[in-house]
């Protein structure tokens, strides 16, 4: 009992110390740890811990091995893509960019190319790279962050919807055409 | 056949003599044992000892930026095999990707996993950049982590764009003719930066050799100090935690 109490005092001194100091002044104090609000200082020290070894390591296991097993079922079903050999006398018809440019190109169709090529993807990667400091909102609940969420779906929808459009729903000459989706992928009624 | 000693038999005792010097903990049967083990381990150390609960959740980090760099770790590992076979000429590239095919032992699914863990790679980066973003895990003290993370997205996309070519079929010199018109338009310099990056006018043997260099070197090597200074920002400025 004895050294129970010894080792609990000794150990717990300093930190026990801190964190009574901290408590009166808590709404008064600065530093970057007060660029959170309050509510999340106070979460912070009742915040449960666990070891990493094995907790943490034990998911990230788990998660590489159902990603390997996933991907080698695929793999083992769907065999990658491999046309003809290259030959620059012959275009394909429509020429796409492979998926995650097809938004792009789908913007190359709509806008001057100095925009779409160039304006929109800077303007993109720059932006993104620059949100944390043009967002000064210092919280991390969602009820305080509406205007970043609402930007940021609108912003994923538009993304996603003109990947589905590139990879879908552009058939010759890269045009609109439903047929790529709803079947006949042969037959193009508007040639 | 010493008297004294730990183990019955002198073999037993040196293989785990070796054994000990290499893993010098055991298994985490205590928390004390634990926060050893992780802080002695080279491979562990990217992880402090002690995480808050909530921020290790599932359902809270999806498993995306760790599913993000075990994938980059199975795209290096099946990419290397690839290498083995292949050869970035315009004359034998295509040949090289058959016989991957229908010729080498595992090479068809060495080809396709590859392949799909390529596509998933820009999958899991771009759902981990809206889950940071949704919660708010960006602000400060992280924000330049953030920029860094942002240069790792297109990173993974220019791997991803350059891996496309090296086939060399009709999907990859057009996919990679469409891509690359795109710089055409930059309004200073454009159809420069577009005849640097193919090493020519059209797609050719300049464009195929510059896009394995950065495919197998460059871009790796880039995402890989990129993602050593990611991780090693996370593990000092600790797990965002539960909302």
């Amino acid at each position: 009992m004895a050294t129970v109490v010894g080792n609990g005092g000794g150990s717990g001194d300093r930190p026990g110390a801190r964190g009574r100091a901290t408590v009166p002044g808590r709404q008064g104090v600065t530093g970057p740890e007060l660029a959170t609000p309050p509510l999340v200082v106070r979460r912070r020290e009742e915040e449960e811990t666990v070891v990493t070894f094995p907790a943490l390591v034990y998911r990230e296991f788990l998660a590489a091995s159902a990603i390997t097993a996933f991907l080698m079922l695929v793999s083992t079903w769907v065999n990658a893509p491999l046309l003809q050999r290259a030959n620059t006398a012959i275009t394909p018809n429509p020429a796409k960019a492979p998926w995650y440019f097809l938004g792009l190109q789908e913007l190359l169709e709509r806008f001057p190319p100095v925009m779409a090529g160039v304006a929109f993807p800077t303007f993109v990667i720059v932006g993104m790279m620059l949100t944390p400091y043009i967002d000064k909102n210092p919280s991390r609940r969602p009820q305080d962050r509406k205007v970043a969420i609402v930007l940021m779906t609108i912003y994923i929808m538009l993304a996603v919807a003109f990947v589905v459009i590139g990879v879908f729903f552009r058939g010759t000459a890269f045009t609109w055409q439903w047929d790529r989706l709803l079947g006949h992928p042969g037959v193009h009624p508007g040639t | 056949m010493r008297a004294s000693g730990a183990g019955p038999n002198p073999l037993v005792r040196f293989a785990s003599q070796i054994w000990g010097s290499i893993f010098r903990h055991g298994l985490p049967s205590t928390d004390k044992v634990a926060a050893r083990t992780a802080l002695t381990n080279f491979f562990l150390h990217i992880h402090p000892v002690r995480v808050k609960k909530s921020a290790i959740r599932v359902s809270y980090t999806l498993c995306l930026g760790g599913l993000s760099f075990f994938l980059f770790i199975l795209l290096t590992i099946s990419g290397l095999f690839l290498m083995f076979y292949y050869i970035p000429s315009v004359d034998q590239a295509y040949q090289n990707i058959k016989d991957l095919q229908f010729v080498e032992t595992f090479g068809l699914v060495t080809r396709n996993l590859h392949r799909w863990a390529a596509h998933g790679m820009v999958i899991t980066v771009w759902l981990h950049m809206a889950r940071v973003f949704y919660q708010g895990s960006y602000k400060p003290p992280r924000e330049f982590n953030w920029a860094i993370g942002s240069i790792l997205l297109v990173v993974t996309l220019l791997l991803s764009f350059s891996g496309y070519l090296l086939p060399w079929d009709q999907l990859a010199v057009w996919a990679i003719t469409v891509g690359t018109n795109m710089a055409k338009y930059a309004p200073i310099g454009g159809p420069y930066t577009r005849y640097v990056m193919l090493g020519g006018r059209t797609v050719g043997q300049g464009a195929l050799i510059r896009f394995y260099v950065l495919h197998v070197v460059a871009l790796p090597l880039i995402g890989f100090i990129l993602m050593v200074i990611h991780f090693w920002r996370v593990r000092k400025d600790g797990f965002t935690g539960g909302l």
